[in-house]
Formats: structure tokens, C-alpha cells, sequence
């Protein structure tokens, strides 16, 4: 097996990272999980909040990293991920987002809310979560 | 003739000037890796931001956003960015002239919109003057910049202005930094590279959702990206400009130091050596 794409993460503040080769990826977009094998047709998707998986082949490793929203574009090998926020799952601060979660929790179980601010904290929550549970997958890996 | 006095106090003074000066160097190189990375982290997201909007909105038929609409209306502003503080070599002053050229050339009539205060110092009797963003801090956060966007963007999509320049420095490295003015809004393809895009692909993307709403997202971001992007390009080539200019001030100020110490000791010289000349020949003339 070999590696059929190179990978690019970018975001507004960082490259997170670029030319990353891999074998194939699983991108979380709107309309569901996404999984680019070889050959893959060229496609333009947003993302969701979720977690991006690049499995490297035999000698590269497997990559993981938290997704918000953003889009992903695969045009023959190579494949850009732009996302508005984006962290590997090794650089997760485990305490904030615990942190934020509790905060993002609380705020919702409290009334007198727009629907705005419901949605906002929603996604609050899910990326708290997100980040808790990749967190755990990288210590486990350890 | 200076006198000897008058020369020490003058290498005390130039001596105190380097120190300041080799300091601002210090301080600036500092704060110039700090901006270049910020700068060269967030370029390619805008490039590659931009050029998926341009093959994206050349490729899809039929498809409008009130951001890429050509308008005849003349008004339009144009967002200066500059800096906040002196001594930076032609950092503002280039700026200034590129601005001034663009403004006696064009046939818009354009309103001139700041951040930073130097550039509008010179050129505010000359010219149309909107307002001056000011920001919490020296350098603005994107959150700040997002707002400073959707104003401008408000005042496209009413019709108030029919287009969106931005004038800045772009950084291209410590020494060097081009001034430019840019255009924003509308961000209209031409023919010519819609059909190159054309050629380029063959074949169309598959969407997923409609290619509607994906540029409708992504434009929108795209504009505030892009003017955050200047915004760091500017802060970047002011460090890069005072770092450089700071460093041919000190090596200046070195130079003074070393030509007013050799008057000054050959001053001392001939002082010495007319009293010598004295002293010798009031000898002689007693011996004679």
C-alpha cells in the first residue's frame, strides 16, 4: 500500500500541516462521514465539528485532529482541509475543555435564551465533547 | 573650530542616541518574528481561500452573491493601513505616495478610511476622510477586524459604495516590503480568468451541499480574511522596515562616534603640542 494523497490543514491563525502524506482520510462533512480512498472524485464539502483521520500507510502514522466548520477540497492527490479552528488531538487541553463544557452546560440548562445563543452554546458543547473524547483516544494510544 | 568641549558633550549625546537606537533594533526584531509568523501561518488559508472561490465561482453557472456583483456606482472607500508610530524608514511615506498617485489617477470617488494614524497625518487635507479605526490594543485581533469587515460590507450591500479597496505594505521580507492597494469588493472575475480556470479544469468539482450554499459561506470569509491578512502583512513590514532602519542608524550613529573622536584627539594634539612649542622655545630664548 502507498500513499495516494498529501494533505494540507490550514487555518486563518496556522498551517497546522502541509504535504502530509497519507493513505487514505475520513472527513466529518454536513451530510455525514466522508471516507477518501484512492482515486476519489474531486469534491468540494463543508465540514462539520468532528474529527479528521489521516491514516498514513505502513511507515507514516495516523494523524487525528478536531475539525469545526470549514470545507474540504480533494482534487487529484491532493486534499485541503480550511477550517476556522483546527488542533492535532496530542495538543488538547483536556481541563479547559472540561472547563468548557461544565460552562457550556450550565448556560443551556439556564433559561431566558435565544435560539442564537442556544446554538451557539450547542456547538459549544459538542466541541467540548469532541475535544474530551480525542483527548482520552490520544492518551490510551500512550 | 569646535573646541575640545564641545566635542566630548557631542560623543556623550551621539553615544546616548546609539544605545537608544540598537535598542529599538532589538525590540523590533523581536516583535518582527512574532508578526512574520503570524503572517506566514495565516497566508496560505487566504490564498487558498481565494483561489477556491475563484475556481469555484468560475466553474458554477448561474450562481450571484451580492459580493460579487460589478455596480457603476463611482463612491467607494479605500481602508489604509498604517502604523501607529514613527521611525520607520519609508515604511508610511511610500504608502503615502503610492495613495496619493492612486487617488490623483482614478476616476472614483473615493472616501479614505484608516487604521493607524501616520499615513492620515500627511495626506488628511488632500483627501475625502471617513473615519480612523482605533483598536484595544497596537495590534488588532481578528475579532476586531471581522467587525471593521462586516461595516464595510454593510455599506457595499446597501449601495452606499460600489467598491472596497485596501492600501497596506505587503511583507516581503525584513528588508523589504511593496505598497499596494488592492481591491476587495466587488471580488469580480474578468473573462479572461474564468476561462483560464476553465481550461485548467476540465471537469467540474462534486458539491456537497449545492455550490450555493458552500460560496455563500465562504465568501463572506474571505473578505474579512483577506483584509486580516493585510492587517498582519502591514504589522509585519513595519517591524521588518524599523528593524532596518534602526540598524542603519546604529551602524550611522557608530560612524559619528568614531569621526568625532578623531577631531576630538587631534584637537587634543595640537593643543598639547603648542604648549610644548611654548614651553620649548620660552627655554631657548632665557638659554639665548
Amino acid at each position: 500500500m502507498s500513499n495516494h494523497y498529501t494533505v494540507d490543514v490550514l487555518t486563518p491563525s496556522r498551517v497546522l500541516v502541509k504535504d502530509l502524506p497519507a493513505e487514505s482520510l475520513l472527513v466529518p462533512t454536513e451530510s455525514g462521514q466522508i471516507n477518501v480512498l484512492e482515486n476519489h472524485t474531486h469534491i468540494v464539502t463543508k465540514l462539520t465539528t468532528g474529527q479528521l483521520s489521516v491514516f498514513g500507510s505502513a511507515d507514516d502514522p495516523d494523524r487525528f485532529f478536531t475539525i469545526t466548520s470549514g470545507v474540504c477540497k480533494v482534487l487529484n492527490d491532493k486534499v485541503v482541509i480550511l477550517t476556522q479552528v483546527s488542533e492535532e488531538n496530542h495538543e488538547i487541553d483536556l481541563d479547559r475543555a472540561k472547563l468548557s463544557l461544565e460552562n457550556a452546560e450550565r448556560m443551556l440548562s439556564s433559561e431566558s435564551m435565544t435560539d442564537e445563543e442556544v446554538q451557539k452554546y450547542q456547538r459549544k458543547v459538542d466541541r467540548s465533547k469532541l475535544r474530551i473524547q480525542m483527548a482520552g483516544l490520544a492518551k490510551s494510544k500512550k | 573650530m569646535a573646541n575640545i568641549k564641545d566635542l566630548k558633550k557631542k560623543i556623550k549625546s551621539t553615544k546616548g542616541t546609539l544605545k537608544i537606537t540598537s535598542a529599538m533594533k532589538l525590540v523590533s526584531a523581536a516583535k518582527l518574528a512574532k508578526a512574520q509568523l503570524a503572517i506566514t501561518s495565516s497566508r496560505p488559508y487566504a490564498n487558498e481561500l481565494e483561489s477556491s472561490i475563484k475556481t469555484i465561482s468560475a466553474l458554477v453557472q448561474n450562481y450571484s452573491h451580492p459580493y460579487l456583483e460589478e455596480t457603476d456606482n463611482k463612491r467607494c472607500v479605500v481602508l489604509v493601513v498604517s502604523s501607529n508610530k514613527g521611525l520607520c524608514a519609508g515604511f508610511n511615506s511610500q504608502l503615502v505616495k503610492e495613495v496619493r498617485n492612486w487617488v490623483g489617477k482614478t476616476d472614483l470617488d473615493p472616501k479614505l478610511y484608516f487604521i493607524g494614524k501616520k499615513v492620515m497625518d500627511v495626506i488628511a487635507d488632500e483627501v475625502n476622510v471617513g473615519k480612523k479605526y482605533e483598536f484595544e490594543k497596537a495590534d488588532p485581533s481578528f475579532q476586531e477586524i471581522t467587525e471593521v469587515g462586516n461595516e464595510l460590507a454593510e455599506m457595499f450591500k446597501t449601495g452606499e459604495i460600489g467598491k472596497v479597496f485596501v492600501a497596506y505594505n505587503i511583507f516581503n521580507s525584513a528588508i523589504s516590503f511593496t505598497p499596494t492597494i488592492k481591491q476587495l469588493l466587488p471580488m469580480s472575475l474578468d473573462e479572461e480568468t474564468k476561462t483560464a480556470v476553465k481550461d485548467e479544469f476540465p471537469f467540474d468539482f462534486k458539491y456537497e451541499p449545492a455550490p450555493a450554499d458552500i460560496l455563500n459561506e465562504l465568501i463572506p470569509q474571505a473578505f474579512v480574511t483577506t483584509l486580516y491578512t493585510s492587517v498582519l502583512d502591514s504589522a509585519a513590514a513595519e517591524h521588518g522596515s524599523r528593524m532596518s532602519a534602526m540598524d542603519s542608524a546604529s551602524s550611522n550613529c557608530k560612524e559619528a562616534v568614531r569621526s568625532l573622536s578623531i577631531k576630538m584627539n587631534k584637537l587634543r594634539q595640537a593643543a598639547i603640542t603648542t604648549e610644548l612649542i611654548e614651553v620649548v622655545s620660552g627655554a631657548e630664548s632665557l638659554n639665548g
